[in-house]
């Protein structure tokens, strides 16, 4: 079998996978329908391993194939095929994405099982995987743009799954939105290619681009602007951000697979499929790695002051995708797709113990509310500890790792990427500091009303159906959320899931580790030879020095939060009231929300009312009523017309057109 | 051929009325079957590098230089195919419910069809013209008297008055304008109509220049365009839901091809003189268009107003005057009646069940309604135009040829696609989602309204997986429509003064 024909697979099971299900939705069981699903994405996963097989039988230069099925839509000189692009940054992904897509299917089969939408969810849940592989296998910018607004619909189908909740609708709402403004960058960018190199082909581009683009040339560097739109809105940068936390009203195997693990890092992945634009755009590329030292840094602010579990795991999402994109673009493309494959599973992880967590509060997200899980939930605290600890880039953990990898290199590449890596290492001490304030609020204390309920009598507690968002009474008649909670104690799938991917949160670094060994990053560089920013390596002696620096900041954000929020509990409050401005910018998320609504939403919507209730009344109306009343004026004609005339002259058409029908007829013949 | 194909659903309308009550309606649906399958078989048979085919060419009014000349070219078989799908759909629609007097009304309804097939295929532009003129009157009885009348506004009759004083003038102008570009080509010598024979060798520009608005008024009208929209709201909401369907699918592109057919190459050079005022008014549909459909709380409206935007685009590929943008704008036309034709029978049923059109009223069907759900999302999300979809492939043409063209005109337009996306998902929330108000009552689509609304949306479907069906089809002869204003536009090649 041929990489391309087990690329074609993987991205075809899940397709089917979903059809079979959203198809079947009346006569397979619910059971069914899980099993199927997962079953899909495993067998995806199975044939991306063959594709990673297939692709190591080859000399490392030659890893690239591109094979298309059919003309989409080639006319005109525009030629697009139904093609994909395989090469070890597509397989990297591809592996990625089906590993930790089938890890989190097992543990929705789990957390689902008692809604009435299952058939829904998995179906809405393989169509989201055939669409992320699709992105990530397609072979040219028009496929690309497909599959980029597939998974953005996926999203918004998941966000607003639960969609009796108006919070839900308008989340789903808002992330549709601005991921269509995404993929308008995205258009745009893709007709400046045309227009420069008259071809959509990711082959045919990447090899013709340096001979058409002058280095820092305005042309690439819109290209590559354009391209970041649609990249920052995707992977929630600032300014496009602000759907990412609302994103969180949908279930939460959706934030884990979704919005933690995989959709929101395509923005990375376009930025290191495209690097030989970058590479040949700097002033891009520059803007692009201060949007991720910013994002890094604001999110971490805000995500010290979130009191809703899911949302605080967002803006880390966010912080996390900063290194991301900041890596990538500085050029230090294996190291941020390394810290996208670590983030993929202990970001995964804290959104499963976060999920389990709140099923055993009946669906309440407020940490405020929360304390004592150690002792109620053994294994999901451990779970929460060990993504936590990987989140906080503890010594020797996945995350460890990869982000000093990030920063080591910055370093290394000197000048003012140096100061990246500082706000890089600053950023460090924020994660480990609102991952603990988590982690030290909810696991350790005094039991918690619901916690307390589950030691006591093992069971959930239940309280009344309530929206956690705007405490809004849910529809009862409705059946989703289930009526019933799932705990990873109760129910083996999630248990299983969750083991696996602490399993990777723990020691997936391993596979990287300075000095030692060089798996990925082995791999992953021939795909990146074609830019010299891929030359730069750090020495091992300068990755260790910044491995140690991290391990010291991470002890230290670690030991800070337990000062706060352990050892000293009134001093958090202190603070709040001496820093009350700072407060209140990172509690109100930095006034970005409200920003948008003065600038684009109000404006827009004043617009609409002008254009309805206006100048559609008075001047469009307007023309035909003065031109009626003029007639009305010269008196009586207006019955005339509307009775007589009109009429008149339609029997009359009918009549001369018989009449000449039947003359040719008669002539004709 | 041909001929069998334009003249079936009158065959059918007329048979149809010695017919009982009940059978009319099927009578007329089998009528429109028969149209879609012999439309069908013209594709299976089209050649797409054969340019214009199955032609009939008879002499009709000899001293006038009138020809009964039909043909099929790449512009307009799958607009032929469209019409032939539509109608069916309508038809059977139609035919499932009560009708009044239903034999007038699927007798109006098929000469419709007929109408509206001979504007498509017809190639004499005095014939064109009288086909277009013919379209009006089904419409004119179909709006009128099976319409509603609005509480606190406009009669049905008072609405469709409104709609054919638009129109009208705008036929009128045309007619003057097709006559005018006759004898002006002929110069004294044997006139002709001839759409081919008046395209090798057009009139001088000065009278292009006039010539060129009166039938741009006639096609901006009926699409409608930004300004000449104002018969729009009225007729939309007095309109019976399936005869909007295809109304609302179908007619309004007759506009759009009447450009492509008549104008570009016809009138060459004033359409190089004008492109960027045609453009102008194309954005301002789409900006114009989107905004109200995102204010609008009528679910016709919603309808009516995005397909101002839709049309909007379509000009704007057209106007872009490559052969990308009228690729894009051909298989866009096809596309658009494939969804708003839906969309249409869609606020059928969702007004069944909620006793109102206003959306502020609706909400939550989609609970009781999985398959109607999941049909009108697909609808929604080809409306929006959704990359995936055939939609996004036509805006993608479109926009790629604006943008090559005239690139500040293409980041305007593109900005119509990111409020396509709120009011086509806004529809979609607002009446499957969010929690149901007093007095809706959902129930699933039942198998009738399926067997109407599934293949109209496999067709999406299948056009989504493979889009150049259309446009390796249209390329040709969409190419040799956009040659001679190219040529026009090179400088000092002025046609008229060869």
């Amino acid at each position: 079998v041929s990489i391309s024909t087990w690329a074609w697979l993987a991205l075809l099971l899940p397709l089917l996978g979903s059809l079979v299900i959203a198809l079947g939705f009346r006569v397979l069981p619910a059971r069914v329908a899980g099993i199927v699903g997962t079953a899909a994405i495993g067998l995806a996963f199975v044939c991306a391993v063959g594709a990673l097989l297939n692709l190591l039988g080859e000399d490392a230069e030659a890893r690239h194939h591109a094979s298309s099925l059919w003309d989409y839509a080639s006319a005109a000189g525009l030629d697009v095929k139904l093609g994909i692009y395989v090469d070890q940054l597509s397989v990297f992904m591809l592996l990625v994405v089906t590993g930790v897509s089938t890890l989190i299917h097992l543990y929705s089969f789990g957390y689902m099982r008692s809604d009435e939408g299952y058939h829904r969810f998995f179906s809405y849940l393989n169509f989201f995987v055939f669409s992320m592989l699709l992105l990530v296998l397609a072979g040219n910018f028009v496929l690309l743009i497909v599959g980029w607004a597939f998974v953005g619909f996926a999203s918004y189908a998941l966000i607003s799954f639960w969609y009796r909740r108006t919070t839900a609708t308008k989340a789903g709402m808002k992330a549709f939105v601005i991921n269509v403004v995404g993929d308008i960058g995205l258009v745009l960018a893709a007709f400046l290619i045309f227009r420069e190199l008259g071809t959509f082909e990711f082959g045919e581009v990447f090899a013709k681009a340096p001979e058409v683009f002058t280095q820092g040339g305005w042309t690439v560097t819109a290209i590559c602007l354009l391209l970041l739109v649609g990249a920052f809105a995707k992977s929630a940068q600032i300014p496009f951000h602000t759907w990412l936390p609302d994103a969180m009203e949908g279930p939460t195997p959706v934030s884990s697979l979704i919005h933690a693990a995989t959709m929101v890092t395509a923005g990375v992945y376009l930025i290191a499929r495209t690097h030989v634009l970058f590479y040949l755009a700097p002033t891009a590329a520059d803007i692009a790695a201060f949007t991720g030292l910013a994002t890094l840094l604001i999110a971490g602010t805000i995500a010290l002051t979130m009191t809703d579990l899911k949302r605080a795991i967002a803006y880390s999402t966010m912080s996390q995708i900063g290194y991301m994109i900041m890596g990538v673009s500085i050029g230090a493309y294996a190291q941020g797709l390394f810290h996208l494959m670590t983030h993929a599973f202990f970001k995964a992880l804290l959104f499963m113990a976060a999920g389990s967590i709140i099923s055993a509060m009946a669906n309440r997200q407020d940490i405020d509310r929360m304390s004592g899980f150690w002792r109620a939930m053994r294994f999901t605290s451990l779970m929460l500890l060990v993504g936590g600890l990987a989140l906080a880039a503890f010594p020797l953990t996945s995350g460890f790792f990869s982000k000093d990898s990030i920063l080591a290199y910055a370093e290394v590449r000197g000048g003012m990427y140096t100061w990246m890596a500082i706000g890089g290492y600053l950023g460090a001490l924020l994660t480990a500091l609102y991952t603990f304030r988590l982690i030290f609020r909810v696991l350790p204390g005094r039991p918690c009303e619901e916690a307390q309920h589950l030691i006591d009598t093992g069971e959930l507690y239940h309280g009344p159906a309530i929206n956690p968002a705007n405490e809004e009474l849910e529809d009862p008649d409705v059946g989703f959320p289930g009526a019933t909670h799932n705990v990873a104690e109760g129910s083996r799938p999630m248990a299983v899931a969750m083991a696996l991917l602490g399993f990777g949160a723990l020691f997936a670094g391993l596979i990287q580790v300075p000095g030692v060994d060089n798996v990925l990053f082995g791999f992953l560089d021939p795909a990146f030879a074609d830019s010299p920013l891929s030359e730069i390596h750090p020495s091992v002696g300068a990755e260790w020095r910044g491995l140690t620096i991290g391990a010291a900041i991470s002890l230290l954000g670690i030991g800070l939060a337990w000062v706060l929020w352990v050892a000293r509990p009134g001093l958090p409050a202190l603070l709040r009231a001496r820093l009350r401005p700072l407060y209140e910018l990172f509690v109100n998320k930095w006034y970005f929300d409200e920003a948008i609504d003065l600038l684009i939403v109000r404006p827009a919507l004043a617009i609409g009312r002008f254009a309805s209730s206006t100048f559609e009344r008075f001047v469009v109306d307007g023309l035909v009523n003065g031109t009626k009343e003029t007639v009305a004026g010269a008196g009586g004609i207006v019955r005339v017309v509307q009775s007589g005339f009109v009429r008149s002259y339609a029997l009359l058409l009918i009549a001369g057109f018989a009449g000449l029908a039947l003359y040719f007829l008669l002539s004709a013949s | 051929m041909i001929n069998s194909l334009l003249w079936t659903p009158l065959i059918f309308a007329l048979s149809g009325l010695v017919l009982p009550k009940r059978a009319v309606g099927w009578w007329a649906a089998a009528g429109a079957a028969v149209t879609l399958g012999i439309a069908i078989a013209l594709l299976a048979g089209f050649d797409p590098s054969g340019g214009l085919q199955d032609t009939v060419d008879v002499e009709w009014i000899p001293g006038l230089g009138v020809d009964y000349s039909l043909g099929i070219d790449g512009l307009n078989v799958f607009l032929v195919l469209l019409t032939a799908v539509l109608w069916l759909g309508g038809t059977a629609f139609a035919a499932f419910r009560e009708q009044e007097r239903p034999h007038l009304f699927f007798l109006m309804m098929l000469l419709g069809e007929t109408a509206t097939l001979g504007a498509f295929v017809a190639q004499d532009l005095l014939l064109f013209v009288l086909f277009f003129d013919l379209m009006l009157v089904p419409f004119y009885f179909l709006f009128g008297a099976w319409g509603t009348d609005r509480e606190g506004g406009p009669t049905a009759s008072a609405a469709t008055l409104k709609m054919i004083v638009y129109t009208l003038i705008g036929s009128l102008l045309m007619l003057v304008g097709a006559i005018a570009t006759a004898i002006i080509a002929a110069d004294g010598g044997q006139i002709s109509f001839s759409i081919a024979d008046l395209a090798q060798d057009p009139v001088a520009e000065g009278s292009q220049r006039w010539i060129f608005w009166f039938f741009a008024a006639a096609f901006l009208v009926k699409m409608p365009a930004f300004l000449l929209h104002g018969w729009m709201p009225d007729a939309y909401r007095a309109a019976p839901l399936p005869v909007l369907a295809v109304f609302s699918g179908v007619l309004a592109k007759v506009g759009a091809y009447g450009f492509l057919r008549v104008v570009l190459p016809l009138f060459p050079d004033a359409t190089v003189q004008f492109q960027e005022v045609v453009l102008a008014i194309a954005l301002a549909s789409i900006l114009y268009g989107s905004v109200m459909a995102f204010t609008q709380t009528n679910v016709r409206l919603i309808g009516g107003y995005s397909s101002v935007a839709q049309l909007g685009f379509i000009t704007a590929g057209i106007f872009a005057l490559r052969a990308d943008g009228a690729d894009g704008a051909v298989l866009q036309m096809v596309n658009h009646g494939l969804v708003v034709a839906p969309l249409f029978i869609i606020v059928a049923l969702l007004a069944e069940r909620s006793g109102s059109e206003d959306l502020r009223e609706m909400g939550g069907m989609a609970m009781r309604a999985p398959v109607l759900a999941a049909l009108f999302l697909i609808v929604t999300l080809a409306t929006l135009a959704m990359p995936g979809s055939a939609n996004f492939v036509g805006e993608f043409y479109i926009l790629n040829g604006l943008f090559q063209a005239k690139i500040v005109f293409a980041f305007v337009a593109i900005s119509g696609i990111a409020m396509s996306a709120y009011y086509a998902l806004r529809l979609y929330q607002r009446t499957m989602h969010n929690r149901v108000p007093e007095g809706v009552a959902s129930r699933e689509i039942d198998l009738r309204d399926g067997l109407v609304l599934a293949p109209l949306v496999l067709c999406i479907v299948g056009l989504a997986f493979y889009p150049q069906l259309i446009l390796k089809r249209t390329d040709d002869a969409v190419q040799t429509s956009v040659a001679a204003p190219t040529r026009a536009a090179e400088p000092g090649v002025r046609f008229a003064e060869r």
